[in-house]
Protein backbone atom coordinates (compact mmCIF):
# COMPACT_ATOMS: atom_id res chain seq x y z
CA UNK A 1 0.00 0.00 0.00
CA UNK A 2 1.40 3.45 -0.84
CA UNK A 3 2.36 5.19 2.37
CA UNK A 4 -0.06 8.06 1.92
CA UNK A 5 -2.95 5.58 2.02
CA UNK A 6 -2.13 4.00 5.38
CA UNK A 7 -4.99 4.92 7.70
CA UNK A 8 -4.06 6.71 10.93
CA UNK A 9 -0.36 6.45 10.07
CA UNK A 10 0.49 9.49 12.22
CA UNK A 11 -1.03 8.04 15.38
CA UNK A 12 1.05 6.57 18.23
CA UNK A 13 1.77 2.86 18.67
CA UNK A 14 3.03 1.67 22.04
CA UNK A 15 4.90 -1.62 22.25
CA UNK A 16 5.43 -3.26 25.63
CA UNK A 17 8.54 -5.40 25.57
CA UNK A 18 11.74 -5.16 23.55
CA UNK A 19 12.65 -8.78 22.97
CA UNK A 20 12.87 -10.24 19.47
CA UNK A 21 9.19 -9.74 18.82
CA UNK A 22 8.75 -6.23 20.22
CA UNK A 23 11.76 -4.96 18.32
CA UNK A 24 10.55 -6.64 15.14
CA UNK A 25 7.14 -4.97 15.44
CA UNK A 26 8.79 -1.57 15.88
CA UNK A 27 11.10 -1.97 12.90
CA UNK A 28 8.35 -3.60 10.83
CA UNK A 29 6.01 -0.67 11.39
CA UNK A 30 8.61 1.82 10.16
CA UNK A 31 9.57 -0.32 7.18
CA UNK A 32 5.90 -0.55 6.22
CA UNK A 33 5.46 3.22 6.36
CA UNK A 34 4.09 4.02 9.81
CA UNK A 35 4.93 7.66 10.58
CA UNK A 36 3.51 8.19 14.05
CA UNK A 37 5.20 7.84 17.39
CA UNK A 38 6.57 4.37 18.10
CA UNK A 39 7.24 3.94 21.80
CA UNK A 40 9.15 0.74 22.60
CA UNK A 41 9.06 0.02 26.33
CA UNK A 42 11.80 -2.21 27.71
CA UNK A 43 11.91 -3.47 31.29
CA UNK A 44 15.68 -3.86 30.86
CA UNK A 45 17.90 -0.83 30.56
CA UNK A 46 20.40 -1.62 27.89
CA UNK A 47 20.03 -2.05 24.16
CA UNK A 48 17.86 -5.10 23.34
CA UNK A 49 19.96 -8.16 22.64
CA UNK A 50 19.86 -11.66 21.17
CA UNK A 51 18.63 -14.30 23.62
CA UNK A 52 19.87 -17.62 22.17
CA UNK A 53 23.56 -16.91 22.89
CA UNK A 54 22.86 -16.43 26.61
CA UNK A 55 22.81 -20.16 27.27
CA UNK A 56 25.39 -20.96 24.61
CA UNK A 57 28.28 -18.68 23.58
CA UNK A 58 28.07 -16.25 26.48
CA UNK A 59 28.65 -18.94 29.12
CA UNK A 60 31.90 -20.10 27.55
CA UNK A 61 35.08 -19.38 29.48
CA UNK A 62 36.79 -16.32 28.07
CA UNK A 63 33.83 -15.33 25.89
CA UNK A 64 32.86 -11.66 26.05
CA UNK A 65 30.13 -10.81 28.53
CA UNK A 66 28.02 -9.45 25.74
CA UNK A 67 25.25 -10.67 23.51
CA UNK A 68 24.82 -9.21 20.04
CA UNK A 69 22.32 -6.34 20.03
CA UNK A 70 19.13 -7.03 18.09
CA UNK A 71 19.65 -3.60 16.54
CA UNK A 72 22.28 -1.00 17.28
CA UNK A 73 21.21 1.90 19.49
CA UNK A 74 21.77 4.20 16.53
CA UNK A 75 19.32 2.18 14.46
CA UNK A 76 16.50 2.99 16.88
CA UNK A 77 17.45 6.65 16.74
CA UNK A 78 17.69 6.68 12.96
CA UNK A 79 14.27 5.08 12.65
CA UNK A 80 12.66 7.41 15.16
CA UNK A 81 11.81 4.54 17.47
CA UNK A 82 11.67 5.83 21.05
CA UNK A 83 13.15 3.08 23.15
CA UNK A 84 12.61 3.63 26.86
CA UNK A 85 14.57 1.25 29.06
CA UNK A 86 14.29 0.35 32.73
CA UNK A 87 10.57 1.01 33.05
CA UNK A 88 7.65 -1.35 33.35
CA UNK A 89 3.99 -0.90 32.53
CA UNK A 90 1.77 -0.64 35.59
CA UNK A 91 -1.57 -0.81 33.86
CA UNK A 92 -3.47 -0.45 30.62
CA UNK A 93 -6.44 1.92 30.50
CA UNK A 94 -8.47 0.52 27.63
CA UNK A 95 -11.31 3.07 27.57
CA UNK A 96 -8.78 5.94 27.76
CA UNK A 97 -6.35 4.16 25.39
CA UNK A 98 -3.31 4.91 27.51
CA UNK A 99 -0.66 2.97 29.43
CA UNK A 100 0.64 3.95 32.84
CA UNK A 101 4.38 3.42 33.40
CA UNK A 102 6.29 2.74 36.60
CA UNK A 103 7.67 6.30 36.58
CA UNK A 104 4.11 7.65 36.72
CA UNK A 105 4.03 8.83 33.11
CA UNK A 106 1.05 8.06 30.92
CA UNK A 107 1.20 7.49 27.18
CA UNK A 108 -1.60 7.46 24.66
CA UNK A 109 -1.84 4.72 22.06
CA UNK A 110 -3.78 4.29 18.87
CA UNK A 111 -2.71 0.66 18.83
CA UNK A 112 -1.00 -1.20 21.67
CA UNK A 113 1.23 -4.25 21.24
CA UNK A 114 1.99 -6.54 24.18
CA UNK A 115 5.28 -8.36 23.64
CA UNK A 116 6.18 -9.11 27.23
CA UNK A 117 7.53 -12.61 26.56
CA UNK A 118 7.84 -15.26 29.20
CA UNK A 119 9.81 -15.85 32.35
CA UNK A 120 11.42 -18.92 33.83
CA UNK A 121 8.97 -21.08 35.75
CA UNK A 122 9.93 -20.97 39.42
CA UNK A 123 10.55 -24.10 41.41
CA UNK A 124 8.06 -24.16 44.28
CA UNK A 125 9.75 -26.51 46.75
CA UNK A 126 11.13 -25.46 50.16
CA UNK A 127 14.51 -23.81 49.77
CA UNK A 128 13.94 -22.78 46.15
CA UNK A 129 14.51 -19.15 47.17
CA UNK A 130 17.98 -19.80 48.62
CA UNK A 131 20.88 -17.89 47.10
CA UNK A 132 22.66 -20.16 44.67
CA UNK A 133 19.41 -21.31 43.06
CA UNK A 134 19.41 -19.67 39.66
CA UNK A 135 17.36 -19.55 36.50
CA UNK A 136 18.43 -18.32 33.08
CA UNK A 137 16.34 -15.90 31.09
CA UNK A 138 18.10 -12.53 30.86
CA UNK A 139 21.64 -11.38 30.25
CA UNK A 140 22.01 -10.58 33.94
CA UNK A 141 21.00 -14.16 34.74
CA UNK A 142 23.61 -15.45 32.32
CA UNK A 143 26.35 -13.28 33.79
CA UNK A 144 25.47 -14.36 37.31
CA UNK A 145 25.61 -17.99 36.23
CA UNK A 146 28.93 -17.43 34.50
CA UNK A 147 30.41 -16.08 37.74
CA UNK A 148 29.55 -19.23 39.67
CA UNK A 149 30.33 -21.90 37.07
CA UNK A 150 33.88 -22.28 38.36
CA UNK A 151 36.13 -25.29 37.81
CA UNK A 152 35.28 -27.96 40.38
CA UNK A 153 31.94 -26.42 41.32
CA UNK A 154 29.21 -28.98 41.87
CA UNK A 155 26.33 -27.95 39.63
CA UNK A 156 22.89 -29.51 39.97
CA UNK A 157 20.57 -28.82 37.08
CA UNK A 158 16.87 -29.40 37.53
CA UNK A 159 15.22 -30.13 34.22
CA UNK A 160 16.72 -31.68 31.08
CA UNK A 161 15.19 -29.36 28.48
CA UNK A 162 17.08 -27.05 26.11
CA UNK A 163 18.16 -24.62 28.81
CA UNK A 164 19.17 -27.25 31.36
CA UNK A 165 21.19 -29.17 28.81
CA UNK A 166 22.87 -26.14 27.25
CA UNK A 167 23.95 -25.02 30.71
CA UNK A 168 25.05 -28.58 31.53
CA UNK A 169 27.28 -28.53 28.46
CA UNK A 170 28.72 -25.11 29.30
CA UNK A 171 29.32 -26.09 32.93
CA UNK A 172 31.01 -29.35 32.00
CA UNK A 173 33.26 -27.52 29.55
CA UNK A 174 34.25 -25.15 32.34
CA UNK A 175 35.32 -28.04 34.55
CA UNK A 176 32.27 -28.24 36.80
CA UNK A 177 30.90 -31.47 38.20
CA UNK A 178 27.45 -31.63 36.62
CA UNK A 179 24.39 -33.61 37.68
CA UNK A 180 21.13 -33.25 35.77
CA UNK A 181 17.95 -34.20 37.62
CA UNK A 182 15.01 -34.91 35.34
CA UNK A 183 11.51 -36.04 36.28
CA UNK A 184 10.93 -37.87 32.97
CA UNK A 185 12.91 -40.93 31.87
CA UNK A 186 14.92 -39.17 29.15
CA UNK A 187 16.20 -35.74 28.13
CA UNK A 188 14.17 -33.26 26.04
CA UNK A 189 11.18 -35.60 26.25
CA UNK A 190 8.74 -32.79 25.52
CA UNK A 191 10.37 -31.78 22.26
CA UNK A 192 11.93 -34.86 20.73
CA UNK A 193 11.76 -38.64 20.37
CA UNK A 194 13.66 -41.32 22.25
CA UNK A 195 16.41 -41.89 19.63
CA UNK A 196 17.41 -38.23 19.78
CA UNK A 197 17.20 -38.16 23.58
CA UNK A 198 19.41 -41.21 23.88
CA UNK A 199 21.93 -39.76 21.46
CA UNK A 200 22.26 -36.53 23.45
CA UNK A 201 22.40 -38.36 26.77
CA UNK A 202 25.38 -40.23 25.42
CA UNK A 203 27.05 -37.04 24.16
CA UNK A 204 26.70 -35.49 27.62
CA UNK A 205 27.84 -38.60 29.47
CA UNK A 206 30.98 -38.74 27.34
CA UNK A 207 31.76 -35.27 28.69
CA UNK A 208 31.21 -36.30 32.28
CA UNK A 209 27.64 -35.14 32.83
CA UNK A 210 25.64 -37.42 35.10
CA UNK A 211 21.89 -37.92 34.68
CA UNK A 212 19.33 -38.91 37.27
CA UNK A 213 15.98 -39.74 35.65
CA UNK A 214 12.64 -40.08 37.43
CA UNK A 215 13.91 -37.49 39.89
CA UNK A 216 11.16 -35.54 41.66
CA UNK A 217 12.81 -32.65 43.48
CA UNK A 218 11.14 -32.05 46.85
CA UNK A 219 13.47 -29.55 48.53
CA UNK A 220 16.67 -27.59 48.36
CA UNK A 221 18.60 -27.55 51.60
CA UNK A 222 21.14 -25.06 52.82
CA UNK A 223 21.64 -22.46 55.51
CA UNK A 224 22.50 -19.26 53.68
CA UNK A 225 23.29 -20.79 50.26
CA UNK A 226 21.98 -23.86 48.45
CA UNK A 227 23.89 -26.98 49.51
CA UNK A 228 21.80 -30.03 48.58
CA UNK A 229 19.00 -30.93 46.22
CA UNK A 230 16.67 -33.51 47.76
CA UNK A 231 14.46 -35.85 45.73
CA UNK A 232 11.29 -37.76 46.64
CA UNK A 233 13.17 -41.02 47.20
CA UNK A 234 15.24 -39.33 49.90
CA UNK A 235 18.42 -38.97 47.84
CA UNK A 236 20.44 -35.81 48.51
CA UNK A 237 22.66 -34.32 45.83
CA UNK A 238 25.36 -31.91 47.00
CA UNK A 239 25.43 -28.72 44.98
CA UNK A 240 27.28 -25.41 45.01
CA UNK A 241 25.05 -24.10 42.25
CA UNK A 242 21.49 -25.12 41.39
CA UNK A 243 20.07 -24.17 38.00
CA UNK A 244 16.38 -24.66 37.33
CA UNK A 245 15.25 -25.15 33.76
CA UNK A 246 11.68 -26.33 34.13
CA UNK A 247 9.98 -24.32 31.44
CA UNK A 248 8.56 -20.83 31.15
CA UNK A 249 5.31 -19.06 31.92
CA UNK A 250 3.89 -16.20 29.86
CA UNK A 251 4.10 -12.65 31.24
CA UNK A 252 0.40 -12.03 30.74
CA UNK A 253 -0.47 -10.27 34.02
CA UNK A 254 -1.01 -6.74 32.67
CA UNK A 255 -3.17 -8.16 29.88
CA UNK A 256 -5.21 -10.17 32.36
CA UNK A 257 -5.63 -7.16 34.62
CA UNK A 258 -6.89 -5.21 31.61
CA UNK A 259 -9.52 -7.88 31.01
CA UNK A 260 -8.05 -9.39 27.86
CA UNK A 261 -8.85 -13.04 27.20
CA UNK A 262 -5.94 -15.12 28.54
CA UNK A 263 -5.35 -18.67 29.63
CA UNK A 264 -1.73 -19.74 29.81
CA UNK A 265 -1.02 -17.05 27.22
CA UNK A 266 -2.84 -14.08 25.73
CA UNK A 267 -5.23 -15.32 23.05
CA UNK A 268 -4.54 -13.82 19.62
CA UNK A 269 -5.91 -14.39 16.13
CA UNK A 270 -3.89 -14.86 12.93
CA UNK A 271 -3.32 -11.10 12.77
CA UNK A 272 -2.03 -11.00 16.34
CA UNK A 273 -5.15 -9.27 17.70
CA UNK A 274 -6.25 -9.93 21.26
CA UNK A 275 -9.87 -9.89 22.42
CA UNK A 276 -9.60 -6.08 22.20
CA UNK A 277 -9.17 -5.25 18.49
CA UNK A 278 -7.04 -2.21 19.31
CA UNK A 279 -4.57 -4.30 21.30
CA UNK A 280 -2.23 -6.85 19.76
CA UNK A 281 0.06 -9.38 21.39
CA UNK A 282 3.02 -11.17 19.90
CA UNK A 283 5.78 -13.66 20.72
CA UNK A 284 6.18 -16.04 23.65
CA UNK A 285 3.33 -14.45 25.62
CA UNK A 286 0.66 -15.45 23.08
CA UNK A 287 -1.61 -18.44 22.66
CA UNK A 288 -3.06 -19.06 19.24
CA UNK A 289 -4.54 -21.69 16.97
CA UNK A 290 -1.97 -23.42 14.80
CA UNK A 291 -2.66 -22.96 11.10
CA UNK A 292 -1.11 -26.37 10.52
CA UNK A 293 -2.98 -28.66 12.88
CA UNK A 294 -5.70 -26.49 14.43
CA UNK A 295 -4.37 -26.95 17.95
CA UNK A 296 -4.24 -24.18 20.51
CA UNK A 297 -0.60 -23.56 21.34
CA UNK A 298 2.09 -21.32 22.67
CA UNK A 299 5.40 -21.41 20.84
CA UNK A 300 8.64 -20.35 22.43
CA UNK A 301 10.79 -19.69 19.44
CA UNK A 302 12.23 -16.84 17.45
CA UNK A 303 10.46 -17.90 14.28
CA UNK A 304 7.12 -17.37 16.01
CA UNK A 305 8.25 -14.09 17.56
CA UNK A 306 9.29 -12.76 14.14
CA UNK A 307 6.36 -14.10 12.20
CA UNK A 308 3.73 -12.76 14.59
CA UNK A 309 5.56 -9.43 14.65
CA UNK A 310 5.31 -9.29 10.87
CA UNK A 311 1.58 -10.05 11.00
CA UNK A 312 1.00 -7.35 13.61
CA UNK A 313 2.97 -4.68 11.75
CA UNK A 314 1.20 -5.64 8.53
CA UNK A 315 -2.25 -5.56 10.10
CA UNK A 316 -1.70 -2.21 11.80
CA UNK A 317 -0.56 -0.69 8.52
CA UNK A 318 -3.28 -2.43 6.50
CA UNK A 319 -0.94 -4.52 4.40
CA UNK A 320 -0.89 -8.20 3.46
CA UNK A 321 1.17 -10.56 5.59
CA UNK A 322 3.75 -12.90 4.18
CA UNK A 323 3.38 -16.65 4.64
CA UNK A 324 4.87 -17.62 7.99
CA UNK A 325 7.93 -19.85 8.12
CA UNK A 326 7.34 -23.31 9.54
CA UNK A 327 8.15 -23.16 13.29
CA UNK A 328 11.69 -24.17 13.99
CA UNK A 329 14.00 -24.51 16.98
CA UNK A 330 17.63 -25.17 17.66
CA UNK A 331 19.98 -26.08 20.45
CA UNK A 332 23.72 -26.69 20.56
CA UNK A 333 25.19 -28.95 23.24
CA UNK A 334 28.88 -29.86 23.40
CA UNK A 335 29.16 -28.47 19.89
CA UNK A 336 26.48 -30.81 18.52
CA UNK A 337 23.55 -29.07 16.91
CA UNK A 338 19.99 -30.31 17.14
CA UNK A 339 17.73 -28.42 14.81
CA UNK A 340 14.03 -29.09 14.55
CA UNK A 341 11.48 -27.97 11.98
CA UNK A 342 7.78 -28.37 12.64
CA UNK A 343 6.05 -29.30 15.88
CA UNK A 344 6.07 -32.99 16.62
CA UNK A 345 3.27 -34.77 18.47
CA UNK A 346 4.21 -37.59 20.84
CA UNK A 347 2.16 -40.11 18.84
CA UNK A 348 3.69 -39.27 15.45
CA UNK A 349 5.40 -42.16 13.65
CA UNK A 350 9.17 -41.97 14.02
CA UNK A 351 11.55 -42.74 11.16
CA UNK A 352 15.30 -42.61 11.83
CA UNK A 353 17.39 -41.51 8.85
CA UNK A 354 21.03 -42.47 9.13
CA UNK A 355 23.08 -43.97 11.93
CA UNK A 356 23.04 -42.17 15.28
CA UNK A 357 26.34 -43.74 16.32
CA UNK A 358 28.01 -41.80 13.50
CA UNK A 359 26.92 -38.55 15.11
CA UNK A 360 24.98 -37.29 12.14
CA UNK A 361 21.41 -38.31 11.45
CA UNK A 362 17.86 -37.07 11.14
CA UNK A 363 14.58 -38.20 12.60
CA UNK A 364 11.47 -37.74 10.53
CA UNK A 365 8.02 -37.52 12.12
CA UNK A 366 4.96 -38.63 10.19
CA UNK A 367 1.36 -37.91 11.12
CA UNK A 368 -1.18 -39.86 9.06
CA UNK A 369 1.62 -40.50 6.60
CA UNK A 370 2.47 -36.82 6.15
CA UNK A 371 5.62 -35.05 7.24
CA UNK A 372 4.92 -33.15 10.46
CA UNK A 373 8.40 -32.46 11.82
CA UNK A 374 12.05 -33.30 11.48
CA UNK A 375 15.01 -33.33 13.84
CA UNK A 376 18.44 -32.95 12.31
CA UNK A 377 21.37 -33.91 14.49
CA UNK A 378 24.91 -32.84 13.64
CA UNK A 379 23.94 -31.78 10.14
CA UNK A 380 21.53 -29.51 8.33
CA UNK A 381 21.07 -31.02 4.89
CA UNK A 382 17.51 -32.22 5.64
CA UNK A 383 16.46 -28.98 7.29
CA UNK A 384 15.34 -26.81 4.39
CA UNK A 385 13.82 -29.62 2.32
CA UNK A 386 11.87 -30.70 5.43
CA UNK A 387 10.55 -27.20 6.03
CA UNK A 388 9.19 -27.11 2.49
CA UNK A 389 7.64 -30.56 2.74
CA UNK A 390 6.05 -29.77 6.10
CA UNK A 391 4.54 -26.60 4.64
CA UNK A 392 3.06 -28.74 1.84
CA UNK A 393 1.92 -31.45 4.29
CA UNK A 394 3.65 -33.84 1.92
CA UNK A 395 2.91 -37.57 2.11
CA UNK A 396 6.15 -39.47 2.68
CA UNK A 397 7.21 -43.02 1.92
CA UNK A 398 8.65 -44.17 5.27
CA UNK A 399 10.96 -46.75 3.67
CA UNK A 400 12.52 -44.13 1.37
CA UNK A 401 12.72 -41.60 4.19
CA UNK A 402 14.71 -44.09 6.27
CA UNK A 403 17.42 -44.17 3.60
CA UNK A 404 19.71 -41.15 4.03
CA UNK A 405 21.19 -41.64 0.56
CA UNK A 406 17.80 -40.66 -0.88
CA UNK A 407 16.91 -37.01 -0.50
CA UNK A 408 13.92 -36.28 1.66
CA UNK A 409 12.31 -34.55 -1.30
CA UNK A 410 12.55 -37.78 -3.27
CA UNK A 411 10.92 -39.66 -0.41
CA UNK A 412 7.79 -37.56 -0.89
CA UNK A 413 4.97 -39.34 -2.65
CA UNK A 414 3.62 -37.45 -5.62
CA UNK A 415 0.00 -36.48 -5.13
CA UNK A 416 -2.21 -38.68 -7.32
CA UNK A 417 -3.94 -36.76 -10.09
CA UNK B 1 31.75 7.74 7.50
CA UNK B 2 34.72 7.06 5.29
CA UNK B 3 35.32 3.74 7.02
CA UNK B 4 32.13 2.32 5.59
CA UNK B 5 31.99 0.11 2.54
CA UNK B 6 29.71 0.95 -0.32
CA UNK B 7 27.52 -1.94 -1.40
CA UNK B 8 25.15 -2.27 -4.31
CA UNK B 9 22.27 -4.63 -3.65
CA UNK B 10 20.08 -6.16 -6.31
CA UNK B 11 16.76 -7.13 -4.73
CA UNK B 12 14.44 -9.97 -5.78
CA UNK B 13 12.59 -7.70 -8.20
CA UNK B 14 15.85 -6.70 -9.87
CA UNK B 15 15.91 -3.17 -8.44
CA UNK B 16 19.24 -1.86 -7.17
CA UNK B 17 19.93 -0.17 -3.84
CA UNK B 18 23.09 1.56 -2.72
CA UNK B 19 23.92 1.26 0.94
CA UNK B 20 26.67 1.78 3.46
CA UNK B 21 28.11 -1.25 5.22
CA UNK B 22 29.50 -0.28 8.61
CA UNK B 23 32.62 -1.98 9.99
CA UNK B 24 30.86 -3.58 12.99
CA UNK B 25 28.18 -5.22 10.88
CA UNK B 26 28.07 -8.53 9.11
CA UNK B 27 26.78 -8.28 5.56
CA UNK B 28 23.42 -9.64 6.80
CA UNK B 29 23.15 -6.87 9.37
CA UNK B 30 23.94 -4.23 6.78
CA UNK B 31 21.20 -5.59 4.51
CA UNK B 32 18.64 -6.00 7.29
CA UNK B 33 19.31 -2.64 8.92
CA UNK B 34 18.85 -0.93 5.56
CA UNK B 35 15.35 -2.38 5.22
CA UNK B 36 16.11 -4.98 2.60
CA UNK B 37 13.78 -7.99 2.86
CA UNK B 38 16.16 -10.35 4.63
CA UNK B 39 14.32 -12.36 7.27
CA UNK B 40 17.48 -13.55 9.08
CA UNK B 41 15.30 -15.42 11.53
CA UNK B 42 18.21 -17.07 13.37
CA UNK B 43 19.89 -13.77 14.15
CA UNK B 44 23.04 -14.68 12.26
CA UNK B 45 24.02 -18.14 13.49
CA UNK B 46 24.02 -20.04 10.17
CA UNK B 47 20.87 -21.90 11.15
CA UNK B 48 18.09 -20.76 8.84
CA UNK B 49 19.45 -19.74 5.42
CA UNK B 50 16.98 -16.86 5.10
CA UNK B 51 19.84 -14.43 4.40
CA UNK B 52 21.13 -16.26 1.31
CA UNK B 53 22.88 -14.00 -1.20
CA UNK B 54 24.86 -14.36 -4.41
CA UNK B 55 28.26 -12.74 -4.73
CA UNK B 56 30.29 -12.22 -7.86
CA UNK B 57 32.71 -15.06 -8.53
CA UNK B 58 35.92 -13.12 -7.93
CA UNK B 59 34.56 -11.70 -4.67
CA UNK B 60 33.35 -15.11 -3.57
CA UNK B 61 36.71 -16.72 -4.24
CA UNK B 62 38.52 -14.31 -1.96
CA UNK B 63 36.31 -15.04 1.06
CA UNK B 64 37.05 -17.64 3.71
CA UNK B 65 35.64 -21.14 3.26
CA UNK B 66 32.01 -21.88 4.07
CA UNK B 67 31.46 -23.93 7.23
CA UNK B 68 29.81 -27.32 6.97
CA UNK B 69 26.55 -25.96 8.45
CA UNK B 70 26.51 -23.07 6.02
CA UNK B 71 27.21 -25.31 3.06
CA UNK B 72 24.54 -27.88 4.01
CA UNK B 73 21.94 -25.14 4.25
CA UNK B 74 23.03 -23.50 1.01
CA UNK B 75 23.16 -26.63 -1.10
CA UNK B 76 19.46 -27.15 -0.45
CA UNK B 77 18.60 -23.49 -1.02
CA UNK B 78 16.80 -22.22 -4.07
CA UNK B 79 19.18 -21.12 -6.81
CA UNK B 80 22.29 -22.41 -5.04
CA UNK B 81 25.48 -21.37 -6.79
CA UNK B 82 28.59 -23.36 -6.05
CA UNK B 83 30.78 -20.30 -6.67
CA UNK B 84 28.56 -17.51 -5.43
CA UNK B 85 26.13 -18.54 -2.70
CA UNK B 86 26.79 -17.34 0.84
CA UNK B 87 24.81 -16.81 3.98
CA UNK B 88 25.29 -13.08 4.39
CA UNK B 89 25.42 -13.51 8.18
CA UNK B 90 28.69 -15.36 7.70
CA UNK B 91 30.33 -12.60 5.68
CA UNK B 92 32.23 -10.23 7.96
CA UNK B 93 33.13 -6.68 7.08
CA UNK B 94 36.37 -6.30 5.20
CA UNK B 95 37.83 -3.33 3.34
CA UNK B 96 38.38 -5.70 0.42
CA UNK B 97 34.63 -5.87 0.02
CA UNK B 98 34.20 -2.16 -0.64
CA UNK B 99 32.10 -1.64 -3.75
CA UNK B 100 30.77 -5.18 -4.10
CA UNK B 101 27.46 -6.07 -5.66
CA UNK B 102 25.23 -8.41 -3.67
CA UNK B 103 22.18 -10.12 -5.14
CA UNK B 104 19.43 -11.38 -2.85
CA UNK B 105 18.64 -15.04 -3.50
CA UNK B 106 15.03 -16.13 -4.02
CA UNK B 107 13.10 -16.95 -0.86
CA UNK B 108 12.18 -20.52 -0.11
Amino acid sequence: MPEQQIPHKNQPVVIIGAGHSGVAVATGLRTKGWQGRILLLDAEKETPYERPPLSKELLKAGAPNESTPLRKEKFFQDKGIERVGGLTVESIDRPGKTVLLSDGSRHAYHRLVIATGSRARALTVPGADLPGVLALRTKDDALELKRVLLPGARVAIIGAGYIGLEVAAAAAARGCEVTVLEFQDRVMSRVTSAPVSRFFENVHEQKGVRFVFGAAVTAIEGTDWAEHVVTADGARFPADVVLTGIGVIPNQEIAEAAGLHCKDGIFVDDDGRTSDPEIYATGDVTRFTSRIDGQSQRLECIQNAMSQADSVAAHITGQPTSDPEIPWFWTVQHGVRLQTAGVRHPDDDVVVRGTPSEGKFSVVYLRNGRLSAVDTVGGLSDFRPAKKLIAQAAAIDPALAADPSISLTDAALQPSL
Amino acid sequence: MSNNNKVTVVDREGATHNLEWEPDQTLMEALRDNDLPVLASCGGTASCATCHVFLEKDVFENLSERSEDELELLVEAEGYQECGSRLSCQVDFSRNLDGVTVTLAPEG
